[in-house]
């Protein structure tokens, strides 16, 4: 590829920027619906640079699966939560040198990025990014890793319905069956000796 | 020529080992055989050593036995090997022969303790140790023997030790020894340090060799003495603590806490002894010194006199008998000490057999007495234990010096002898005349106490003790009386092993001056008018103080002693007390290192220790627990934090082209002008591309940079340069520089 | 554009995420947060495998998104457990596993 064009740059430019504002916008508000919103338009930027690397198919998933499934869960969930802020922010000193400390490696890693050779980027095939095209690899060369992800989306769906489970009823029996322990042990107290009496069993009604 | 000198020493010690593991469960029977075998053993293998063997050898330096090496270190080599000569041998018979007989009456004395075993047990390792002692070949091997006996003295004096008395008293009488075992120590090391060897024999012949030299042993060293002066005199400080004389003689009547027997074997007949052995030992060493021999004298006729004088105004028997101790050790010392190295071990001998006898008799007293030492409630004994008394009788007249008994013999040639030394030269030969005068009051001292002494316990037809304890007076049993005589007959008839032939001129008459002539030299030469001059006023003296006694105390407590008592009365309290010396040293000396040692204690103990050693890695191991429940805290942030931080610092160090803090790794070879570095970290090829710059400190320009870890560079003129090599890398823009100063000629 | 305009754009999409999983109290902006340095992650691969012509990256690129929505979906689901217990979400309270 030959020196990059105005319009791929002013795209990049702008694509980047947008995507850089919404991130910031998403961790600096209080409110969690906003941020949620602010998100999906990061998403969408960033699948409009996936689409201008060539990389289709990855920019449909971004929308379909990120911003489509992904935040639409976290907004049900923000909606099941309780929104209270007392204070958005931690300044805590530790965590700010960690900021402090990823703001250092990312000068670095620009400054190895900047100093990398400025070779073209290949030439590419005409296919490259299609579905038909990273379907073959996916299915030729990744096919045991692209099974395993089933299995693991397999596991994070059990796995997020058994967390998030509710443990009403089995609070209630254990408490049920402690009370007609407690009944029990009074009626021989009361009454050593004497047959038991006849108890209704559950589950006759 | 060898001999099978180790089973002397040995016999006792297997003794020893065997009681303090199996005594507890056999009877009595046993236990004395073990132990008393283990001794007659021992004194068999000694007699066959002196009478058969030791006559052929004697020429040749002696019976010799090397059991091994013990030390191989360098230069010093020191073997744990035996040597019977007559010296160490006439010792070996008396620590033998009078060990055995104190076995037997032991078996009678401490018939009703419980700790019977124990008792015989310790007495073996004594005597084993004892037997090390007197039979070392060297000064390490004598100390190890030294050492022991201080242990077993402390463990037979706080024999009884629920007692705190008796438990004190072993202490003071432990640590009074240690404080003198340092000058033993300091002499044998200013000897090793002249001569290089502490071999008795080389010793001996180093110093004979040395005589009128002024080198070595005689090279001058502090305040213009010779080394053999500070080694003679800090190998006799060694023998003040344990020969009991001043200024470390406080233990010996603690001591007599004790049973008696340990008294009358260790503190009467061996372990005081041993300081005169040593110096006899090393007389080859003292005749180069005659200012230590002075000291040695003096010491021994000032402690001979000082003792005699506390022993007037004792109520105690035991304690009588102990400052007689002290006392007849110092005239032990003054005859070494006047070079008349015979009359030092033939009294050493005859006071072995009277004063245990005198001590053994204590026992008996005190037997019948029901257990109380106190003088004051005796008298009129002679009827009632006569075979006590007669024992008594004839170690006392030993003691006194009266005529044909062995005291006489060997107190005499020690006052003679005194007078008549040629040993410390024509300026001060007064030395010797002084210490004679001290010992000829010391003698007539003697005989006061011990006079005293026989009449308040034995003379008399009353006793003045409660009913009760009167009815209980009774003999000793067989076993006790049995020992008891055999000690009165040594110390009647031990005499004539020295006689005075020299007086008849018939010298082979004196026995034991013959058989020591090999080790410690001729017998003194004593003109005929001085010795017999001195024969009679030390009989006059012995039978002066007798009478003296006689007049105070014949029969009891008589007018004139009285009369003195209310007349003096506090003189006499100061002398009963001692002359309060204990007290003395407590004020001074054991306050102040009480508290050295309290401070000592504060300082190190509770701050060093406790805050520093203990609390130190306590708090470390604290606060690394501290860090590390702080990394888990749960707090998933700050797991992320750190996570950055420490990716920051792993990227910080990894890039770092070279990490110059422990060292700078420039090699430079200066060759004349030119100078070559090299910046290679290490022989390894880099796995990076680096940028090297080299600035040599010239004229300021660094050279341009290169890919080259190596320079080589021309200075123009000779002198200090520093050599700075900056690397980069590209990649990463980190740098680290190196410098090295070198040098231009 | 040149490769080292999009990885520097990555870097920084994921220093953002970095900063608001670690200043934010919210549980849920944190794991926002969160999603914002896999993209960043994302990027980089894309970016990579365009010049190297290789559509490794695309798949990694696939597998992450998948892994994203897993650990979102459990994440989430530990949330909502969190709160019933806690009634909050607020991520300086949750420091104890029990109560």
């Amino acid at each position: 590829m030959a020196d990059p064009t105005l319009g791929d740059q002013l795209i990049f430019w702008l694509l980047a920027s947008l995507t850089t504002f919404f991130a910031i916008f998403t961790i600096t508000r209080k409110n969690p619906v906003t941020a949620v919103m602010s998100l999906v338009a990061t998403f969408f930027c960033l699948a409009g640079i996936y689409a201008s690397l060539s990389a289709h198919f990855l920019a449909a998933l971004q929308v379909l699966v990120y911003a489509g499934a992904i935040m639409v869960l976290f907004i049900f969930v923000i909606m099941i939560l309780n929104r209270e802020e007392v204070a958005p922010f931690s300044w805590r000193p530790l965590r700010v040198a960690g900021v402090l400390a990823g703001g250092y490696l990312l000068l670095k890693l620009i400054g190895l990025a900047l100093g990398l050779p400025r070779g073209a980027p290949s030439v590419l095939p005409d296919d490259f990014g299609t579905v038909a095209a990273i379907g073959d690899v996916l299915f030729r060369d990744f096919l045991y890793p692209f099974e395993s992800i089933s299995v693991l989306l397999l596991v994070a769906i059990v796995g997020g319905v058994v967390v998030s489970r509710s443990h009403q009823k089995e609070v209630a029996a254990v408490e049920a069956a402690a009370y007609r322990h407690q009944i029990h042990e009074m009626a021989e107290h009361d009454y050593p000796g004497a047959p038991e009496a006849p108890t209704t069993p559950e589950g006759h009604h | 020529m060898t001999f099978n000198l180790r089973l002397i020493p040995l016999l006792p010690f297997l003794g020893a080992a065997i009681l303090m593991l199996f005594g507890r469960k056999w009877k009595r029977d046993t236990v004395l055989l073990v132990a008393a075998g283990a001794i007659a053993g021992s004194c068999l293998v000694a007699f066959d050593a002196f009478f058969t063997a030791l006559p052929q050898a004697a020429a040749a330096g002696g019976l010799h036995d090397v059991v091994g090496t013990w030390i191989a270190a360098g230069s010093l080599k020191i073997d744990l090997a035996f040597r019977l000569d007559a010296l160490s041998g006439l010792l070996c018979l008396i620590i033998t022969f009078i060990g055995f007989l104190i076995h037997l009456y032991s078996s009678g004395y401490m018939e009703h303790d419980p700790d019977y075993p124990r008792f015989f047990a310790y007495l073996n390792l004594f005597c084993g140790s004892m037997l090390v002692l007197v039979l070392g070949d060297s000064l390490p091997i004598m100390f190890i023997g030294w050492e022991g006996v201080g242990l077993c003295s402390y463990l037979l004096i706080g024999f009884w030790y629920t007692s705190n008395a008796n438990a004190d008293a072993g202490k003071k009488a432990f640590i009074t020894n240690r404080i003198g075992d340092l000058g033993f120590l300091i002499g044998m090391f200013l000897l090793y340090h002249t001569t290089g060897t502490l071999n008795f024999r080389e010793l001996t012949a180093t110093a004979t060799a040395a005589v009128g030299g002024s080198s070595g042993l005689m090279a001058l060293s502090w305040l213009g003495a010779p080394v053999a002066f500070w080694a003679a005199l800090f190998l006799f400080i060694g023998a003040t603590g344990k020969s009991a004389q001043i200024p470390l003689y406080v233990w010996l009547p603690d001591a007599m806490a004790g049973p008696t027997p340990v008294s009358a074997l260790i503190h009467a007949a061996t372990m005081v002894t041993a300081g005169v052995y040593m110096v006899a030992r090393m007389h080859a060493l003292y005749l180069l010194t005659p200012g230590a021999m002075a000291i040695v004298a003096g010491v021994g006729a000032l402690t001979a006199l000082f003792a005699a004088i506390i022993g007037f105004a004792q109520n105690d028997f035991k304690k009588v008998l102990a400052y007689s101790t002290i006392s007849q050790l110092g005239f032990m010392f003054a005859g070494v000490g006047t070079a008349n190295f015979d009359a030092g071990v033939f009294h050493l001998f005859t006071h072995a057999f009277f004063k245990a006898g005198l001590f053994l008799c204590a026992g008996s007293v005190m037997h019948a007495m029901g257990g109380s030492g106190d003088i004051t409630i005796m008298g009129g004994l002679r009827k009632k234990i006569p075979w006590t008394h007669g024992v008594f009788l004839v170690c006392w007249l030993a003691i006194c010096g009266v005529p044909f008994f062995s005291g006489f013999f060997s107190k005499d040639s020690i006052i003679g002898g005194a007078f008549a030394t040629e040993v410390f030269g024509q300026d001060v030969a007064w030395v010797g005349k002084a210490v004679g005068v001290v010992l000829m009051l010391a003698a007539f001292g003697t005989a006061f106490y011990m006079s005293r002494l026989y009449f308040l316990v034995f003379s008399g037809s009353e006793t003045r003790a409660s009913d009760e304890i009167k009815h209980h007076i009774h003999e000793s049993p067989g076993s006790m009386v049995g020992p008891l005589v055999v000690l009165a007959i040594g110390a009647a008839l031990g005499g004539f092993i020295g006689l005075p032939g020299g007086l008849f001129d018939h010298p082979e008459w004196n026995l034991l001056a013959d058989r020591l002539t090999p080790v410690l030299g001729p017998e003194m030469e004593i003109a005929h008018t001085t010795e017999i001059g001195f024969m009679v006023a030390s009989v006059v003296l012995a039978l002066g103080g007798i009478g003296l006694a006689y007049l105070f105390y014949g029969g009891g407590y008589r007018e004139p002693a009285r009369k003195f008592a209310a007349a003096a009365p506090r003189f006499v309290q100061l002398v009963r007390d001692k002359f309060r010396i204990d007290e003395l040293y407590d004020r001074t000396i054991i306050r102040f290192v009480k508290w050295l040692a309290n401070q000592i204690f504060f300082f190190v103990d509770r701050i060093l220790i406790d805050k520093v050693m203990v609390g130190l890695p306590a708090a470390i191991v604290d606060g690394f627990g501290r860090f590390a429940r702080w990394c888990q805290g749960g707090d998933v942030q700050r797991y992320m934090a750190v996570f950055a931080i420490g990716a920051a610092v792993i990227l910080y160090f990894a890039t770092q082209p070279m990490h110059t803090f422990f060292s700078s790794p420039l090699k430079v070879t200066v060759s004349g002008l030119a100078v070559d570095v090299d910046a290679h970290r290490s022989s390894k090829p880099a796995d990076r591309e680096l940028d090297y710059s080299f600035e040599f400190d010239d004229d300021g320009k660094p050279a341009p940079p290169g890919t080259a870890p190596v320079a080589h560079h021309v200075y123009a003129k000779p002198g200090t340069y520093t050599v700075r090599v900056e690397v980069t890398d590209p990649n990463w823009g980190t740098s680290s520089t190196l410098k090295q100063k070198v040098e231009v000629r | 554009m040149p490769t080292f305009y999009y990885l520097i754009l990555s870097f920084v999409l994921f220093l953002i995420g970095t900063a608001g999983v670690l200043l934010r109290r919210n549980a849920l902006i944190a794991l926002m947060g969160i999603e914002l340095q896999l993209n960043g992650g994302n990027l980089a691969m894309l970016a990579f495998s365009r010049e190297l012509g290789d559509l490794k990256g695309h798949v990694f690129a696939f597998f992450i998104i998948a892994l994203a929505a897993a650990e979102a979906a459990v994440g989430l689901a530990i949330l909502v457990a969190l709160f019933r217990g806690r009634q909050t979400v607020n991520l300086d309270e949750a420091t104890l596993m029990k109560r």
